[in-house]
């Protein structure tokens, strides 16, 4: 029974064991995306590597059996930086998206494909509830959005964009018609108070995801109808003010209080309010300049100044979002999406975690493609027209609604279908790996869609041949294997044939050892908390 | 293709098997049947055999060899070895594809005559740089005379290839006549010279008998011919001997007395090169003075032990190799010692492993020896893949019996009773030299069942590689052997626990073996006596690159990198300045000119960045770009890659993007860090030996030629190499003779007679060929 150290903490191991049994046992983790238990360590990945001492070699922690009295280092900052630059060099050579673009080109970085994808199946209510995770006024900015994530959209380059923005509106909209319109589970309460200052789109949103966290907000403004520059500088004809009232009296049945008519500082001083909260959030619009110096908040840029990404003003426990911080207005689904953002930090702040923030997701990028890759990309999908104008009236009838399944068919899909389980980017975000380092020309995007549940993209496969292995010990008759040789090996299916050949028996195993989304299941509807997970 | 004949597959499977590991043979032949692998040959092998679609697939994408697309009717190979490389191989490569029309893109011309590939290495450095043409070397060539080559080629073609002729029987003292028949002597003529002599001989009944020899070594003056007069007396030696002179130099020497000398007075030019009156060197001098000599041991400074008898001896002729003590060694070893004191002799010797790394010998058979198991295997690793190294080939061909006595003595030491020699496939006459000696080994009994007639048995094979240089990596070697992709894994275990077939295996290089019966003859002190302290005996060197005399030497450990390259090889060529030597191919370093007292020693070369390796040694001088060298390198090495480990994978990729825009000039700040960074990662964690050195060449080019990379980052190669960063220009010497703009291939010279020429530079493709068809020297890089 041989001993050994690893980071100078003892262990003694079986004979026979591997270093990366070793820290199993010492409960270290250390990387792995090739390694798989029910196959042979093919140390190809080399995200494993840890230093060997005596000899101070590195050696894959997967295939290196321990001999007596080693000393292994797996946490030091030597070892952590050969694993980054492994990392990054599978991530240049990764051709993907983890975030599509269109969700890239959201502010409030929306799971558009999910959306899509559960429209494109009728799952409505589904899709609705993907909208109201980011976007808190669906109905609202479906018919004032200026839709940035429409201009990016990859279907764009081919034809014509995705109709999204029209498309999370009828989900809003036959929600809100709905007998009974969707509202979130709460966390369990708090006990914490926070006074959202001004009910505009970015105070309307930030109390609505306070809430969900457990805290009991309380919105104050001086108007009589919430909205805020919603309700006043919007003409009717774009935004009918039924729309706005239907769609804030929903968000606020989530449980949220409101004091209209109320003015911060004329009926309740801000000391008092601080006095009476745990935390404020401002949200007063593009007027903040004036009314935050009396109230000690810095200014800057013509808002209210603020830490990036966590949105605290100088003063502990006042946070600031929307057009407050600009001190001009902006487009609504700014505002939406700060709020979300300072939600979040003021969660963190409540619960006495450091306030970080939201930082953004972790993702690769194929960036613009060719036409016959755009082609192939959307071989799958609907070949529906775009639609013209406003399509649907607010409250959709079933054509309609069928209508908008086959326009949201028209996705490409642009989104990594693995995105919760792609041990790549999970390993690449937690060694802060940057995907641009070792920048190159990038690889021609192909997709095997001849399997009926399996999609094979090649270009995200790192070799590492578990599916290789798997296939040939499933009995499989054509398997998958290695096709050429040195940078231009690919995992591929012998002689021409097709994935459908390929995998007729241990397809789902392929799928969950496969540490990318190279092998991956067609449909993929996650729910948000898998995606989170 | 859906009537093409499968009766060939059939047959094959009949005659190679049907277990998966015969894939590779089955693969080889099917090739060489249909010239390419028709997806229904592989789909009907799968059929027959155990071998499975996957495995087919694998197999056939990773080894260069296979090609999967028809071809053309002759194919071209241009070689891309160092020393090729260095010599201008990619304007040859260039030019060859604008002379025969082809598309950029493609690889075989519109009449479907000729196809192009590259190829890593052809093994005929000092004829650099070498294109093959079916199975005919050219050598020697530059942008402008490869036309000619592919010209030249036809025309032989539609004569047919010359028959064999016999020498006419004689009573009496007969002379010898000693040809040189190693590859690149054969690349230079040789064959045909041969022949010319045994048609003169046939015709004119003149007493001698012409023998062939290995490899003679001074590659420079090839072909050589030596002429030993009947009844013995001094031998004569001729260099740079061309078919049309052959039968005059013949009739020379065996013809009344008198006559050779009038020969000799009259017959000018050619005679004039014999070796004996040019050369004013001291290397050459002291050697030749001893006339009675062989030819190889004109250079002094060398030792032969793996090379013994270099150029004197028939390689196939095994009564020749027996009466020079040939298998004594073995019978000796049998006989009289012990596997154990086999093995503490090799260790008392210093033997270490000459493919590379320099791995003690009696170490690895004591390891070997000391796995339990009832099977055992010998390899002998002839898998030589560095470009710029041919030892091995001319070892194999030219001592094809001492390779094997070794290999039986390492057999016995270790306990095996099979062994496979694993020779690449751009050996042919190697793979075939080999064969025949085993064959006439087996009949002789000297192996088989029961060797020198004990009870000990060895059986030998011939396995070919099939284009890959990563199968020189022993773990790479043995997945070959087992019919998969040749994958290196990691160690431990080494093959001496597990090796073929999970079995404990000895792989050693070509060279170490030939070592072997020299020590057991002479003794391990004797061999002890050569060398330094921690590297022991001799070391055979393929020299070539700017140098006047390239070739193949043998010389003691020790001996100063100066003394080669200036003693043995004459210095650098052409009046340039030495600047460096490139020693250990892919996976060595550049010793520079100021580190050339550097002694050749496994350690003393590795503490200055390069390493002992196979045995290459490239010599560059001032219009070699640094630069350039180590993205070759690193171009080859990234090429060679198997795949499988991503340090390597991608890592040697973007290694060789960023030396590709340095030496575009588009490097861009921070890269010089990054492929340092890159450099020291890769090396460190990649699983095998290639992975782990393939770094090795830009760490010493950037060690000591730093300024140079960033001279490029700066937009300047200052060794006038790198195409982008470099302009022709025409001076004043031009005498407006237009030959310059008739060659011209891109039409980038306007023909202006009597007037200087100017080059238009955006037209340009710095194809090199107006400098080197200028009468006047007037055509410059600047």
């Amino acid at each position: 029974m041989p001993h050994l150290t690893i980071d100078n903490r003892e262990v003694e191991v079986p004979a026979g064991a591997t270093i990366l049994e070793a820290a199993e046992m010492l409960g270290i983790d250390i990387p792995t995306l090739c390694f798989s238990r029910q196959c042979e360590p093919s140390t190809s990945c080399l995200v494993c590597l840890v230093k060997v001492m005596p000899g101070g070699r590195m050696a894959p922690a997967c295939a290196t059996v321990v001999s007596e009295g080693m000393c292994v280092e797996s946490e030091t900052e030597a070892v952590h930086a050969i694993r980054r630059t492994t990392l990054e060099l599978l991530l240049s050579d990764h051709l993907g998206d983890c975030v599509a673009p269109c969700s890239f080109g959201c502010p409030a970085q929306m799971n558009i494909p999910q959306m899509l994808r559960q429209i494109a199946v009728g799952q409505l209510r589904e899709a609705l509830i993907t909208v109201k995770a980011d976007i808190a006024l669906p109905a609202v900015l479906g018919r004032i959005c200026p839709a940035p994530c429409e201009k990016v959209c990859r279907r764009g380059h081919l034809d014509k964009p995705v109709a999204i923005c029209e498309l999370k509106r009828i989900v809003a909209d036959v929600d809100l018609a709905s007998s009974s319109p969707y509202r979130p589970e709460c966390e369990p309460a708090s006990g914490k108070r926070v006074a959202i200052v001004g009910g505009g789109p970015a105070g309307l949103a930030a109390a609505y995801y306070l809430t969900q966290h457990g805290h009991a907000c309380t919105i104050f403004d001086d108007n009589e109808e919430l909205g805020g520059m919603l309700g006043r500088d919007i003409p009717e004809a774009k935004l009918p003010r039924e729309v706005l009232r239907r769609e804030i009296e929903q968000l606020l049945r989530v449980g949220i209080e409101v004091k209209t008519g109320t003015r911060i500082g004329r009926d309740v001083s801000f000391d008092e309010l601080r006095a009476r909260h745990d935390a404020v959030v401002i949200a007063v619009g593009w007027t903040a300049a004036e009314q935050a110096p009396p109230w000690g908040l810095g200014v800057s840029g013509g808002g209210i100044a603020v830490k990036h990404r966590t949105y605290e003003t100088n003063v502990s426990g006042v946070f600031a979002a929307g057009n407050a911080l600009r001190g001009h207005g902006t487009v609504a689904i700014r505002s939406i999406a700060d709020a979300k953002e300072a939600a979040v930090a003021v969660d963190q702040f409540l619960a006495g975690r450091t306030v970080a923030g939201v930082h953004p997701p972790f993702t690769t990028r194929i960036g613009k493609m060719e036409h016959d890759e755009l082609v192939a990309l959307a071989a799958e999908t609907s070949q529906a027209a775009r639609g013209a104008g406003t399509m649907y009236s607010w409250s959709a009838s079933g054509v309609e609604i069928a209508d908008a399944a086959e326009q949201a068919a028209r996705c490409l899909h642009c989104d990594c279908r693995a995105l919760a389980t792609c041990r790549l980017r999970q390993y690449a975000a937690m060694y802060h790996a940057d995907p641009r380092r070792f920048k190159a020309a990038r690889r021609h995007y192909e997709q095997d869609i001849r399997h009926a549940d399996v999609l094979f993209e090649p270009g995200k496969c790192i070799d590492c041949g578990l599916c290789v292995q798997i296939t040939a010990a499933g009995g499989e008759a054509l398997g998958l294997t290695y096709i050429g040789r040195g940078f231009d090996v690919r995992i591929g299916v012998p002689l021409g044939h097709s994935a459908a050949e390929a995998l007729t028996k241990v397809a789902a195993e392929c799928v969950a050892a496969c540490p990318t989304a190279a092998i991956a299941w067609k449909t993929n509807l996650l729910t948000k908390s898998e995606e989170n997970a | 293709m859906n009537d093409l004949d499968l009766q060939f597959v059939d047959e094959t499977v009949e005659r190679l098997g049907r277990r998966a590991e015969a894939v590779i043979p089955i693969l080889q032949a099917i090739q060489t049947h249909y010239r390419y692998l028709p997806r229904e040959a592989m789909e009907r092998v799968c059929t027959l055999t155990e071998i499975t679609r996957a495995t087919i697939a694998g197999v056939s994408t990773f080894y260069t060899q296979f090609r999967h697309h028809p071809v053309g009717e002759h194919i071209i190979s241009v070689c891309h070895g160092t020393a090729c490389h260095v010599k201008g191989s990619e304007l040859v490569h260039d030019a060859l594809e604008r002379h025969l029309g082809i598309s950029p893109g493609g690889d075989t011309d519109a009449q479907g005559l000729f196809t192009v590939q590259k190829v890593a290495c052809l093994g005929c450095c000092t004829l650099a740089p070498v294109i093959q043409i079916d199975k005919v070397t050219y050598g020697n060539l530059n942008s402008h005379s490869v036309g000619e080559a592919v010209e030249a080629f036809l025309g032989q073609d539609q004569h047919g290839r010359p028959s064999e002729l016999a020498a006419v029987a004689h009573e009496g003292p007969l002379g010898e006549i000693r040809v040189g028949l190693g590859s690149c002597c054969v690349a230079q003529g040789s064959a045909q010279v041969r022949e010319v002599i045994l048609r003169t001989l046939a015709a004119t009944g003149a007493a001698a008998v012409v023998k062939q020899v290995g490899c003679v070594g001074m590659c420079h003056q090839t072909p050589l011919l030596e002429l030993i007069p009947p009844g013995g007396g001094p031998a004569k030696v001729f260099a740079h001997v061309q078919a049309e002179n052959a039968r005059e130099i013949v009739l020379s020497e065996f013809a009344p007395q008198g006559f050779w000398r009038r020969m000799t007075y009259r017959a000018g030019g050619w005679l004039d090169r014999m070796l004996s009156d040019e050369r004013p060197n001291a290397a050459i001098d002291r050697a030749l003075d001893v006339r009675d000599r062989p030819v190889c041991a004109f250079l002094g400074p060398q030792r032969r032990v793996a090379t013994e008898y270099c150029g004197q001896i028939d390689p196939t002729d095994l009564d020749e190799y027996l009466h020079h003590d040939g298998f004594k060694a073995l019978r000796h070893c049998l006989e009289k010692l012990s596997p154990e004191q086999i093995i503490e002799q090799v260790q008392a010797a210093g033997l270490r492993g000459r493919g590379g790394a320099g791995f003690p010998t009696g170490q690895k058979w004591a390891a070997t020896r000391a796995s339990a198991s009832d099977k055992k295997y010998v390899i002998c690793n002839g898998d030589e893949g560095d470009p710029g190294a041919f030892m091995d080939r001319m070892l194999l061909e030219s001592f094809p019996y001492r390779v094997i006595e070794g290999m039986a003595i390492a057999a016995k030491a270790v306990g095996a009773d099979e062994g496979i020699l694993y020779i690449r496939a751009e050996y042919p006459l190697a793979v075939t030299r080999i064969r025949e000696a085993l064959h006439k080994l087996e009949d002789r009994g000297l192996l088989g069942d029961r060797l020198l007639s004990t009870d000990f048995r060895l059986h030998l094979s011939v396995k070919e590689g099939a284009g890959a240089f990563v199968c020189g990596e022993e773990t790479a070697l043995l997945a070959s052997l087992e019919g998969r992709r040749g994958m290196p894994r990691l160690r431990p275990p080494y093959p001496a626990e597990s090796g073929l077939w999970g079995r404990p295996t000895s792989v050693n290089n070509v060279e170490t073996y030939a070592m072997v019966p020299w020590i057991f003859r002479n003794g391990a002190a004797a061999f002890a006596l050569l060398g330094t302290e921690k590297s022991k005996g001799t070391k055979v060197f393929a020299l070539a690159g700017k140098i006047v005399r390239g070739g193949l030497i043998e010389v003691p450990m020790g001996i100063t990198v100066r003394q080669i390259v200036e003693d043995i090889g004459g210095g650098v060529a052409d009046g340039r300045t030495f600047k460096a030597v490139q020693i250990g191919g892919p996976s060595g370093g550049c010793v520079p000119a100021e580190l050339a007292d550097t002694p050749v020693d496994f350690e003393a070369l590795s503490a200055v960045g390069a390493i002992m390796g196979s045995g290459g040694m490239v010599v560059l001088d001032d219009r070699d770009c640094m630069v350039d060298m180590a993205r070759y390198f690193l171009r080859f090495t990234q090429d060679q890659s198997c795949g499988k480990c991503t340090l390597c994978r991608v890592g040697t990729r973007r290694m060789r993007e960023i030396l590709d825009r340095i030496c575009c000039g588009q490097g861009r700040k921070g890269d010089l860090e990054m492929l340092e960074q890159l450099s020291v990662t890769v090396g460190a964690g990649s699983i095998c030996g290639l992975g782990r050195t393939a770094p090795n060449p830009v760490l010493s080019t950037l060690r000591y030629f730093r300024a140079e990379y960033e001279a490029h980052l700066a937009g300047r190669c200052p060794a006038g190499r790198c195409k982008e960063l470099i302009a022709y220009r025409v001076n004043d010497a031009c005498i407006g003779c237009t030959l310059c703009a008739q060659k011209c291939p891109s039409d980038a010279i306007p023909m202006t007679p009597y007037v200087r020429h100017e080059i238009d530079m955006a037209k340009c493709t710095r194809c090199d060929t107006c400098r080197q068809v200028c009468p006047t020297k007037a055509v410059y890089v600047e």
